[in-house]
């Protein structure tokens, strides 16, 4: 640890209390804090005051005129109506199932693809590119392709299930309660796998050579070969990956919203799309924060295992 | 334990001969050292006999089965690795273990076997532990340990020293002959450490350029380096080598040098200098077989002093004669100071002579 005051903490010697000095440490280090000021304010601006007046919002209710000096303070029905409302379990039920699905399918997808991609074939580079694709599209234009594949009537992947004699008449995806849910993640895992797949490649990248040959001379199959020795040299990355997916998948918005927008009949809500709608659909500002106040929470406490996954790599890996 | 052949092996990639059409045989129970500078494709020669890199020409016979299109896994070796290849998410138990799980062992078995090689290595205390939690000797023993455990018929190292400081190489160095000995082991160490061939090995191949150089035992190559990359690759510090010119003087034959002065040569020698392809001669003479004069005697050369380093017992020195710098090793009593000039008295016996254009060492006959 640096100090730019010169006091050094001796390997060895007895640490002091951790918190009897908190002032002190600051006080030492107010250099450090002055160099990091500029940041902190512009992130005070940006994320604390907004993340603030959604909470403070939550406790209100708030017109439809968007006459914020005539909110009325409610206290916790915001959140109380929420949580007894039926549609919440509905959402819930919905953003979980969206979330875990494309999550599972697309790390899934992601590390078929890159331990393809990691052996040495002919087109290789080919390959890798168009596997990429996904990833570069943009989720607008994605979303309206995928809508017109999905299309009940001019739609390839109903005519092809017809073609194919899966189906006598041509699939209605995304107008089915049942079908609307599956439908949206298949197209979610698509744009993500990709994503998966880099990380997972990169990751490959990292698994020591020797230790593969050690494993074969030890007389490990290809098989074993991966579950003794690049599987678990991948878990970190994996962790990583997976808890990035997690956090982008609760937070989907652009392609449930462009390609149902939460329809048929809610059926493909979830939390953000439908605290879109309340905001913005149904002008009603107090609820949707304290919604978005309970996602907020959600995703902090996925961040904090984020974080800890990724600092607990770095251990591994400096010891 | 077995015998190991290698007929004519190549390894290249595209243009890149990595391994040269090497041929040589490790009898049973024979430590052989493959040394040579970094690059010469001794990890290479390895993995082809370890079969984890496909061949592009030539056999390899273990025992008595060739077994050049096996699998790893069913040519009954073993291999330690430069970085120990320990498997970082398995205790040291499960590591030695592994090998023997590979093979569907029962747990009986397997609990014997590894307590016993754990035992023979000294890590008992450490079989609970990950490898990130033992030192570097340690793992270097585990990694051992894990060759042990099955019982191999060959042993392949891959300088599996190297990344040991240098207090613990030496005691490794030590534990891995005793290691040999115990078991009478066939074993093939790939170091680019010619103290380490010289001092462990039964036999040393020194490779360089993908080519096998010279296959003998290290005090052949020593005594008779066959050419001048063995001559100055093998010993420390290395044999000086000095371009020189051969003449005829009536029936007598010398080495001249650019500065005029002239070494006349012995009958034998004379014999092996008329044997170059041109007059092209160099000389190679090791520290210990040059004496060093400071006033001139019959049959010295003159040199200028470059260097002197005091070692406590002995002191080297190094000097300028003619365009080539000359090892000495000198009693610590002798006094002289850089820029001195000196001469130099070479030992007919021991002194080596090679042909300028060809590099080989130069026979009598
Ligand atoms: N996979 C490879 N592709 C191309 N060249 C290689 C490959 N592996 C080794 N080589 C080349 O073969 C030569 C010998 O390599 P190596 O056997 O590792 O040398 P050493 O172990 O003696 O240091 C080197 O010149 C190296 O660049
Ligand atoms: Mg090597």
């Amino acid at each position: 640890m640096s100090s730019v005051t010169g006091q050094v903490a001796y390997a060895g010697a007895p640490v002091a209390p951790k918190r009897a000095n908190v002032f002190k440490r600051i006080f030492n280090h107010r250099n450090d804090y002055l160099y990091v000021l500029p940041a902190l304010l512009v992130m005070l601006i940006v994320i604390a005051y907004p993340v603030y007046y959604t909470i403070e919002l939550s406790f209100f209710k708030t017109p439809p005129n968007l006459q914020m000096k005539d909110k009325i303070f409610v206290g916790l029905d915001n959140y109380w109506a929420i949580l007894k409302s039926d549609s919440f379990r509905e959402v819930t039920i919905n953003t979980a199932i969206w979330t875990v699905a494309s999550t599972f399918f697309a790390f899934l997808l992601g590390l078929g693809a890159a331990l393809s991609l990691h052996r040495e074939f002919a087109g290789r580079g080919v390959m890798r590119a168009v596997l990429l694709i996904p990833y570069v599209v943009s989720a607008v234009a994605a979303s309206y392709v995928w809508k017109w594949l999905y299309h009940s009537d001019f739609g390839v992947i109903g005519a092809l299930a017809v073609q194919l004699g899966l189906s006598d008449k041509p699939i209605n995806f995304l107008d089915n309660v049942h079908t609307v849910l599956p439908s949206l993640i298949v197209v979610n895992i698509w744009k993500e796998f990709s994503f998966a797949m880099i990380m997972l490649m990169a990751g490959l990248q990292t698994v020591p050579e020797q230790l593969l040959r050690a494993a074969q001379v030890d007389g490990a199959n290809a098989w074993q070969r991966f579950w003794h020795v690049t599987f678990p040299h991948l878990k970190g990355v994996s962790m990583v990956t997976v808890l990035l997916l997690m956090v982008a998948n609760f937070n989907s918005f652009i392609i449930p919203w462009i390609m149902t927008g939460g329809g048929p009949a809610g059926a493909s809500d979830i939390w953000i799309t439908q605290i879109y709608t309340i905001a913005f659909g149904r002008q009603r500002y107090g609820v949707a924060s304290a919604y978005a106040v309970i996602l907020f929470i959600v995703m902090m406490t996925l961040g904090y295992f984020y974080v800890k996954a990724l600092t607990k790599g770095d251990e591994s890996r400096a010891g | 334990m077995a015998q190991v052949v290698l007929k004519d092996v190549v390894k290249n990639y595209g243009n890149v001969y990595a391994v040269n059409h090497v041929s040589l045989t490790v009898e049973d129970g024979e430590f052989v050292a493959l040394v040579g500078p970094s690059g010469c494709g001794k990890t290479t020669t390895l993995n082809l006999v370890a079969g984890l890199i496909p061949m592009s020409g030539g056999d390899v016979v273990i025992g008595d089965r060739i077994v050049t299109d096996l699998d790893p896994k069913d040519r009954d070796i073993a291999m330690v690795f430069q970085n120990y290849a320990l498997y970082p998410n398995k205790t040291v138990y499960r590591n030695l273990a592994f090998p023997l799980q590979m093979r569907k062992l029962p747990k009986d078995e397997i609990d014997k076997k590894v307590q016993a090689a754990a035992k023979v290595l000294d890590i008992t205390h450490l079989l609970e532990r990950k490898p990130r939690e033992l030192s570097g000797g340690q793992q270097q023993r585990v990694a051992l340990g894990r060759a042990l455990v099955r019982d191999p018929r060959v042993f392949l190292m891959d300088e599996p020293l190297s990344n040991l400081d240098a207090k613990l190489r030496v005691q490794m160095r030590s534990e891995i002959k005793r290691f040999h000995q115990d078991l009478h082991a066939t074993v093939i160490y790939v170091t680019h450490d010619q103290l380490e061939a010289v001092t462990m090995a039964d036999k040393m191949a020194v490779m360089n350029g993908g080519f096998l150089q010279q296959y003998d035992s290290p005090a052949n190559v020593f005594a008779n380096p066959v050419n001048m990359f063995v001559a100055s690759f093998v010993g420390s510090p290395a044999m000086s080598l000095i371009p020189l010119a051969a003449v005829t003087r009536g029936t007598e034959v010398a080495l001249t040098s650019p500065e005029g002065w002239e070494l006349p040569l012995s009958p034998a020698n004379a014999r092996k200098a008329l044997n170059a392809k041109s007059p092209k001669v160099v000389l190679g003479a090791r520290h210990s077989t040059v004496k060093l004069h400071k006033s001139q005697v019959p049959g010295s050369v003159p040199g200028k002093v470059y260097t002197v380093e005091p070692t406590g017992d002995i002191t080297f020195a190094q000097v300028f004669v003619s365009s080539a710098i000359l090892n000495i090793s000198l009693a610590p009593s002798v006094q002289i100071r850089p820029d001195e000039p000196v001469f130099i008295e070479f030992d007919q016996d021991k002194m080596h002579l090679f042909d300028g254009e060809t590099e080989m060492a130069l026979k009598a006959d």
